[in-house]
C-alpha cells in the first residue's frame, strides 16, 4: 500500500515537476536595470584545497591579476569587475554546486573555468546548461572536447597530446647517428599528463624509435624508486614523464638515484613550476617541457602581467597564472567587443560567437579556437640551461639553443 | 634478474620506512584499542615542522628532531588526556575513528591555511646519489630512512621491554584491568603510550619530508597502507606491524617492477583480506585483535 | 499525541514534496536533491551502524559501484536507466554479501579498518580497469531526460530522490519492529551474548550490510544518471562515507529520523563553510572541528538530547546488559 501511494506520488510530481517550471531567475530572464549598472561579477570555482590546490592557486592568481589591470583601467564596459571564487576542494561535486550557485543565486555576469580536465567537465556541464560561455584555462585532454560543448574554449595554445609537437619533429630530423633509439615512458594516471606523454610517444614510435618501459601509475604513487629501475633496466636513450608536480620530482630523484642516465629528459608540468628546480636540487639542469607560455616573451601585456604579478604576489608568474590571465584576456576581448557583460542568452552568444570567428592576442601568443573549442597553435618547448629556462624550440621563438645530449645528472 | 634483486632491496628499504610509520598505530591501539586515523596526518604535520625548520634555520632536517619529538610527545598526551579519554569506553573503538578523522581533518585543514596549498620539500645533497653493491643500486635517502627506522625502533624495543614504563605499557596493552589491579596507573601509561606513539610520527614525518615533496592533503594515501599493515601483523603487537611493514614493503617493490603501480598498491588490500579470511587475528596479535 | 505524531511526517513530506516549487532558484533545488541524497544514503548507512553498532567509513565504495553499474550498464549494453538502476543495485547488494562475509569475521576497529581499504580498493580497480570503466578520463552518462532542462532535471531527481529517502525510512521503520531487528539489537548490546542466546549473528550481519548497501547503491545509481559524469577518485572517496557516518551521529543513530535530520544540517552546514570561508583550507579544519564535537560531545545525537520521549521511533536508549557491562569496566 505504502509502495502505491510513493508511486502515486512520483508519478504525479515528474509529471508536474515536466510542466511547472516557474522559475524565472535562469540565465536568459532580463537582467533587471540595476544589474547594468554595479560591477561585472565573474564567478569562479577553482580547487584551492585536495589534491589539485597547486595548479589551482596559481591560476587564481592570474585571475586576480588581470582583474586588478582591468580595474586600475577604469573596468570592462566602465564598470568594475569582480571576482567571486569558490573552492570545490577538488571535488566534481562541488564544482557542479559552486557554478550551479553562483549562475542561479549570485546571479554573475560571466564565469572563468576550474582547473584540471576531471574537473572542466563537470564544470562545464553546468555552464553549457545555462548557456553561459565558458573559457577554461586548464582542461587540454582530449576527452574534454569530445563532449559536444558549444560554449567552451581552451585558454592556452594546444590540447594536451600536441604539447610536444615541436619536439617531436626536432628528434624526428636529427640526423640517423644522433637520434635516440629507444624511449622509456611513465605516467600519471590522469588524462592530461597521459595526453602529453603518449602524444609524444604515438609520434616518436611511428618514427621508429622503439618505446621500451610504458608505465602507468596511479595518483598515490609516492616511491618512484621501482618504476625507476624498471628504467633503469631498459637503458632507454629518453625518458619521457607524464607527470606533475610531485610526481615529477620523485622520478627525477629515483631516476638519479638509480644511475639512469638518459640523452634527454622530458617532463609535463613539474619542471615549469617555481618550486621544482630546488626540489630536485641540480638536477634540473637540461630537463625538458612543453610549455605554453613564456616569462620573457613579448607577446600583448606579458610583461605587464609579469610585473603586475610579481608586485602583488611577490614572486615570478608562472605558467598556471599566465593561463589563467589569458582567460581574462580572451574575455575583455569578447566582452569589448560585444558591448555586453551579462548573463542573457542574447548576450553569450553574441560572446560565444565572437571568441568562435576571433584570433585574440593574449600573454601566450595570438590564440583562435576550432569549432569544438580546441586552441590551434602549439607549445613551446622550454629548457633548464645554465640553470634558467629558456625556450629552446621551436627556432623563431627560442632564447636559448637546445641542449642534447643532456648532461649527467 | 637484476631487475627483480633491485626490486627486493628496494623493498626491504621501503619496507623499513613502512615499519616506523606504521610503529605508533600499533601502540595507540594497543593501549586504547583506538585506530587512529589521524596519523598519517601528524606525519605530515611533523613534515611540515621539518620544512620549517630547514628553511628559516637552513638547518639540517634531523636537527629538528629535538624539538619535534618532544613536542609531539606532549601533543600525544594532550590527546589521549583531552579528547580519546573523554569517550565512552564501550564506544571507543568505533568512536575513535570519527574522532581522529575528524582531528586529520582539522590538521590538513589548519596546514593548508598556514602553509598553503603548494608542494614543499625539503632535498639535501645527499639525498639523490646511491651506493652500488653487485649492480644494486640503493639508494642513500632510502638507506638513511631505514637506519632511522631501525634506530627509532631498537630504541622503542628497549624502552617497551627494559624500562619500568615499557613494563607499566605493555601490561596495560595486554590485559588493562589487570593492569590496573597490580597498581599500574594504566590512564597516565595510556597517555604517555600515545605521546610516545606521536614521538615516533615526529621522526617518521622529518624521514618522509626527506624522500618525498608534500602537500596538506599527502596523507590520505598513507591511511590505507598503514592500516594494512598493522591489521596483517595484528592489531596491537608493534613487532608485528614491522615485520608486516617489511613483507608488505618487499611485496610492493617486486609487484612494482614486474607488474605494475595499481597491482602493487593493491596488494596491500589483497593481504588484508587474506589475513582477515585466514587469520582475523593478524600474524603475531594474539585473542587482543580478534575481540576488537 | 497520536495524530500529532502521524501528522507531523505527513505534513513533512507534503513540505519535502513542494520544496522545489518553494524556493527561489533552482540552485538551491540541486542542494536539496544532493542534501536528500545525503539523506537517503546517511538512513540506509544506520541500518548497519544503528541497529548493529559496526561504523563502516566505506559505504562510499557501493555509492561508486552503484553509480558505475548503472553507468556502464547504459552506456555499454544499452540498458534502458530505469532497468539499469534496479541491477545495478542488486549486483552491487550480491558484492556486498560476499564482502560482508569477509568483513564481518573482525569486530569494532578492524571493521572500520576494512571498510576504508574496500573503498581504496574500488577505486583502485575501477581507475585501473580502463578499458572498462574510462578509468581517469572518467564515465560520461547520458541524462535520462534530454527534453528537460537543467533545472527541470534537478526537480525530477529531487523527487526521485525522495522516493529513495522514504523506501530507506520505510525499511529501518520495518526492521525496527522485526525479529531482525530485534537480532541486530542484541548483536549490538553483545555480540557474544546473542551468539550464545542462538541469534545467528553472522547472518545477520551480512545482511544488514547487503541491505545498507542496496540502497547506498541505489542512491549511487540515480546520482550518475542524474550527474552524468563519473570520476573514480570521487566516487570512491571517504569523505563521502565519512559523510554518512557524520550525518547520522549527529542526528543521532538509534533514531529514525536521526540520519535525516543530521543530513539536514550537515550539508547545508558544509555549503555554508564553503561559501563563507571558501578561499581558505579554513573550512577543512571547520568540518574536522564539528566532527571532534560531535563525537565528545553529542556521541547519541540531537534526538537523543532534544528528547526523553522519543519523537519516532527508535533503537532503546540503553539496555539493562550494556549498564552491567558498563558497570564492570
Amino acid at each position: 500500500m505504502p509502495r502505491l501511494f510513493s508511486r502515486l506520488v512520483i508519478t504525479s510530481m515528474c509529471g508536474l515537476a515536466l510542466t511547472a517550471c516557474a522559475k524565472t531567475d535562469g540565465p536568459g530572464a532580463a537582467p533587471s536595470p540595476g544589474q547594468q549598472q554595479g560591477p561585472v561579477k565573474i564567478g569562479i570555482s577553482l580547487p584551492l584545497t585536495g589534491d589539485f590546490s597547486e595548479p589551482g592557486k596559481g591560476i587564481q592568481e592570474g585571475y586576480q591579476v588581470w582583474a586588478d589591470r582591468v580595474n586600475a583601467k577604469g573596468g570592462l564596459l566602465g564598470r568594475k569587475v569582480e571576482l567571486i571564487f569558490r573552492d570545490d576542494a577538488s571535488d566534481p561535486n562541488r564544482v557542479s554546486s559552486d557554478y550551479e550557485s553562483l549562475i542561479t543565486q549570485d546571479k554573475v555576469d560571466l564565469v572563468f573555468g576550474p582547473f584540471s580536465s576531471r574537473l572542466v567537465i563537470p564544470a562545464a556541464k553546468v555552464a553549457e546548461s545555462y548557456g553561459m560561455v565558458f573559457v577554461e584555462p586548464a582542461g587540454a585532454a582530449k576527452e574534454v572536447f569530445e563532449q559536444g560543448f558549444e560554449r567552451l574554449f581552451y585558454a592556452a595554445p594546444a590540447i594536451a597530446d600536441d604539447h610536444y609537437d615541436y619536439l617531436a619533429d626536432h628528434l624526428i630530423k636529427l640526423p640517423e647517428d644522433q637520434r635516440p633509439k629507444t624511449a622509456a615512458y611513465a605516467s600519471l594516471d590522469d588524462p592530461f599528463a597521459q595526453g602529453t606523454a603518449y602524444g609524444l610517444r604515438d609520434r616518436l614510435a611511428e618514427a621508429g624509435i622503439k618505446t621500451v618501459v610504458d608505465e602507468v601509475y596511479p595518483p598515490e604513487t609516492t616511491d618512484f624508486s621501482p618504476i625507476a629501475a624498471k628504467i633503469a633496466a631498459a637503458k632507454p636513450d629518453l625518458v619521457v614523464g607524464g607527470t606533475q608536480f610531485e610526481d615529477s620530482v620523485g622520478l627525477v630523484r629515483a631516476l638519479q638515484e638509480l644511475k639512469v642516465q638518459p640523452k634527454l629528459a622530458a617532463f609535463s608540468t613539474g619542471p615549469t613550476l617555481a618550486e621544482f628546480p630546488d626540489a630536485v636540487k641540480g638536477a634540473a639542469e637540461h630537463i625538458v617541457s612543453p610549455v605554453g607560455w613564456s616569462a620573457a616573451s613579448t607577446f600583448t601585456g606579458n610583461e605587464e602581467m609579469v610585473g603586475r604579478y610579481k608586485e602583488m604576489f611577490g614572486g615570478p608568474a608562472n605558467e598556471d597564472a599566465a593561463n589563467g590571465y589569458t582567460v581574462g584576456q580572451i574575455i575583455e576581448a569578447a566582452v569589448t567587443a560585444a558591448g555586453c557583460a551579462d548573463p542573457s542568452k542574447e548576450c553569450q552568444d553574441k560572446l560565444t560567437e565572437h571568441i568562435r570567428q576571433g584570433t585574440f592576442d593574449t600573454v601566450v601568443g595570438p590564440l583562435s579556437f576550432d569549432d569544438k573549442g580546441r586552441p590551434e597553435q602549439a607549445h613551446m618547448i622550454q629548457q633548464y640551461v645554465d640553470g634558467r629556462i629558456e625556450i629552446v624550440l621551436p627556432e623563431q621563438a627560442k632564447t636559448a639553443d637546445f641542449v642534447y645530449p643532456k648532461q649527467a645528472w | 634478474m637484476s631487475l627483480l634483486l633491485q626490486g627486493l632491496a628496494l623493498g626491504v628499504l621501503t619496507g623499513g620506512l613502512y615499519a616506523l610509520l606504521s610503529s605508533g598505530l600499533s601502540l595507540y591501539f594497543g593501549v586504547m584499542r583506538v585506530v587512529m586515523v589521524a596519523h598519517p596526518a601528524f606525519l605530515f604535520l611533523a613534515a611540515y615542522l621539518t620544512y620549517t625548520v630547514h628553511t628559516v634555520f637552513g638547518a639540517d632536517p634531523f636537527l629538528a628532531l629535538p624539538v619535534t619529538v618532544p613536542l609531539f610527545f606532549l601533543l600525544g598526551v594532550a590527546v589521549q588526556r583531552l579528547l580519546v579519554a573523554r569517550l565512552a569506553p564501550e564506544n571507543v573503538p568505533m568512536m575513535s575513528v570519527l574522532l581522529t578523522f575528524g582531528l586529520a581533518l582539522t590538521i590538513e585543514g589548519l596546514l593548508g591555511t598556514f602553509y598553503t596549498g603548494s608542494y614543499k620539500s625539503v632535498s639535501m645533497e645527499y639525498a639523490t646519489r646511491s651506493l652500488t653493491v653487485a649492480g644494486v643500486h640503493l639508494p642513500y635517502d632510502k638507506i638513511i630512512a631505514f637506519a632511522v627506522a631501525a634506530l627509532t625502533l631498537g630504541v622503542l624495543f628497549a624502552v617497551l621491554v627494559k624500562s619500568r614504563f615499557g613494563q607499566a605499557l605493555r601490561a596495560t596493552i595486554q590485559h588493562r584491568e589487570a593492569a590496573r589491579l597490580v597498581g599500574v596507573p594504566t590512564e597516565r601509561v595510556a597517555g604517555y603510550g600515545f605521546g610516545v606513539g606521536l614521538a615516533t610520527a615526529a621522526v617518521g614525518g622529518t624521514v618522509l619530508a626527506l624522500i618525498t615533496p608534500f602537500f596538506p592533503a599527502s596523507h590520505w594515501v598513507w591511511i590505507g597502507k598503514l592500516m594494512a599493515i598493522i591489521v596483517v601483523g595484528g592489531l596491537g603487537s608493534v613487532a608485528g606491524a614491522a615485520l608486516a611493514a617489511v613483507l608488505l614493503g618487499v611485496v610492493e617493490g617486486v609487484v612494482l617492477v614486474t607488474v605494475d603501480a595499481t597491482w602493487a598498491t593493491m596488494m596491500f588490500y589483497v593481504f588484508l583480506f587474506l589475513t582477515l579470511l585466514a587469520r582475523p587475528q593478524g600474524f603475531f596479535g594474539g585473542r587482543l585483535a580478534h575481540r576488537f | 499525541m497520536r495524530t500529532a505524531s502521524r501528522g507531523l511526517p505527513l505534513l513533512a513530506a507534503a513540505l519535502a514534496i513542494a520544496y522545489p516549487w518553494l524556493v527561489p532558484n533552482y540552485y538551491l533545488v540541486y542542494a536539496g536533491a544532493l542534501t536528500v541524497m545525503y539523506a537517503a544514503m546517511a538512513t540506509s548507512w544506520n541500518l548497519l551502524g544503528g541497529f548493529t553498532g559496526y561504523v563502516s567509513l566505506g559505504h562510499s565504495a557501493f555509492f561508486g559501484l552503484g553509480a558505475y553499474g548503472t553507468g556502464l550498464l547504459v552506456t555499454r549494453l544499452d540498458v534502458p536507466w530505469a532497468l539499469a538502476l534496479p541491477v545495478s543495485a542488486l549486483l552491487v547488494t550480491v558484492f556486498a554479501v560476499g564482502v560482508g562475509v569477509a568483513a564481518v569475521r573482525v569486530r569494532g576497529a578492524s571493521f572500520v579498518i576494512v571498510s576504508i581499504a574496500l573503498v581504496s580498493m574500488m577505486n583502485l580497480v575501477v581507475q585501473g580497469w580502463r578499458s572498462l570503466t574510462g578509468g581517469s578520463t572518467g564515465l560520461q552518462v547520458p541524462s535520462p531526460f534530454p527534453d528537460l532542462h537543467r533545472g527541470q532535471t534537478h526537480m525530477v531527481f529531487f523527487h526521485l530522490f525522495l522516493v529513495l529517502l522514504g523506501l530507506a525510512l520505510l525499511s529501518w521503520w520495518y526492521v525496527s519492529r522485526s525479529r531482525f531487528g530485534a537480532g541486530l539489537r542484541a548483536i549490538r548490546e553483545d555480540e557474544d551474548k546473542a551468539e550464545s542466546l542462538g541469534v545467528p549473528t553472522a547472518a545477520y550481519k551480512v545482511a544488514a550490510f547487503a541491505l545498507s548497501a542496496l540502497f547506498v547503491a541505489l542512491a549511487g545509481g540515480l546520482y550518475a544518471l542524474w550527474f552524468g559524469s563519473l570520476d573514480p577518485i570521487f566516487m570512491f572517496s571517504i569523505l563521502i562515507g565519512s559523510y554518512m557516518v557524520l550525518m547520522s551521529l549527529l542526528g543521532g543513530v538509534r533514531h529514525l529520523y536521526g540520519p535525516l535530520l543530521g543530513a539536514l544540517i550537515v550539508a547545508p552546514a558544509g555549503e555554508y563553510f564553503l561559501i563563507a570561508l571558501g578561499e581558505t583550507q579554513v573550512h577543512l579544519a571547520a568540518t574536522g572541528v564539528l566532527l571532534i564535537l560531535v563525537v565528545l560531545f553529542m556521541p547519541e545525537g540531537i534526538l537523543s538530547r532534544l528528547t526523553r520521549r522519543r519523537p519516532g521511533p527508535s533503537i532503546p536508549e540503553e539496555s539493562a546488559g550494556q549498564r552491567l557491562e558498563g558497570a564492570a569496566r
